[in-house]
């Protein structure tokens, strides 16, 4: 005999009840959690290691790393002096929420007030996967161009914070401003935008200031 | 890229709810995709091929996927919008740029058919 169910469940749920887990545990110790996203080498790492010089003298941080391989980006963060966890995907194209809280086991969660992740290099596929996160930030930089934002408006539309990286080298592109603002502007109306130079420095104590404003303000509301 | 994960998670799901529901061998799953999703109809499918050959699956197993549109929502006037491909929205209606999807999400196995053990 032939039965039929009707199921009705998604295929995101269990990632969702994870990431449910992570946001009670970010809760309980009152600590903000940040989803960094952007295609591969668009500056994340270079951006992490210039702002946790300046994000540590302020708050308690750590690091999550995700790559399909190696612990590179852990080991650049480490040399920080930061509390760093690598976590390898194995050739998958994105962090899920599975991983990240497998990387909680390994943090001191009561010593800190900021969780950093730094997803997959990929444009497309974790702007699906729900870490848990308080805040989305995408990472979009000068050489790619800015119709990156029309071809992938997804994880443009999904996050809250823009930071259009390696402004040094506006000079020797044809990266066009106007055009990236207007269509930020139909695709998220709502997104904080920051213009950095990870490699120079330009913006990072910018951007680290209004992010110490938010995980104050949010830490303030917790409790 | 993420269809592969996306169809080991589906099987996974259907894994458990074949032994609930007493079915040895599916025959038919029915998925619904938002657009939205990026995750590409031929994608899935391929991947799908290559998890059919799992025991839960007679080997005739098809799946079929029901995509949807994007639509929007204004916020300002409240009107109700497909999107665009290139997903500038822009109320039709008042030109308003404060906007909520309220379709082009989905991601769901709607149902599945098989043969009870
Ligand atoms: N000119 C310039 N180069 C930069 C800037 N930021 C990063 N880079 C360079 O871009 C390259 C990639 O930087 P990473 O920080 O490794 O990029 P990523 O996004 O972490 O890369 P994946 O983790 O592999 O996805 C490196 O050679 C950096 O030195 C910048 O602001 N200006
Ligand atoms: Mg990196
Ligand atoms: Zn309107």
């Amino acid at each position: 005999m032939t039965i039929r169910v009707e199921l009705g469940t998604s295929l995101l749920a269990r990632n969702e009840e994870m990431a449910a887990e992570i946001r009670y545990l970010c809760q309980d110790n009152n600590i903000f959690l940040v989803n960094i996203m952007s295609s591969p080498g668009a500056g994340k790492t270079t951006l992490l290691e210039k702002s946790l010089n300046f994000l540590k003298t302020h708050i308690k941080v750590a690091v999550i790393e995700g790559d399909i391989a190696t612990t590179r980006d852990a080991d650049r963060i480490s040399a920080q002096g930061i509390n760093a966890v690598q976590l390898n995907t194995n050739g998958a194209c994105h962090l899920d929420a599975r991983m990240v809280y497998q990387a909680f086991q390994k943090l001191d969660l009561s010593a800190l007030d900021l969780i950093l992740v730094e997803n997959i290099g990929n444009l497309v596929c974790p702007a699906e996967f729900d870490l848990g996160e308080n805040l989305r930030i995408v990472l979009l930089s000068i050489t790619e161009g800015n119709d990156k934002i029309v071809k992938y408006p997804v994880m443009f539309r999904d996050a809250q914070m823009f930071l259009l990286n390696k402004i040094d080298l506006l000079p020797y592109t044809d990266f066009n401003l106007a055009e990236l603002e207007k269509d930020l502007r139909t695709i998220n109306s709502e997104l904080e935008v920051f213009h950095v130079s990870a490699r120079l420095g330009l913006g990072i104590e910018a951007w680290s200031n209004r992010l110490i404003s938010i995980v104050r303000n949010h830490r303030r509301s917790e409790s | 890229m993420h269809e592969m994960s996306l169809m080991a998670e589906m099987i996974e799901l259907l894994g458990c709810s074949a032994r609930e529901n007493n079915i040895d061998k599916i025959i038919k799953v029915h998925l619904v995709v938002g657009k939205m999703t990026m995750a590409l109809p031929d994608a899935l499918t391929m991947a799908f091929d290559v998890f059919k050959t799992e025991d839960i699956f007679a080997p005739s197993a098809e799946l079929t996927i029901e995509q949807r549109e994007t639509i929007a929502k204004c916020r300002t006037c409240g009107s109700t919008f497909s999107a665009p491909d290139n997903y500038l929205f822009i109320c039709p209606t008042c030109q308003g740029l404060r906007i909520e999807i309220i379709s082009g999400r989905e991601l769901y196995i709607a149902s599945f058919e098989g043969e009870e053990a």
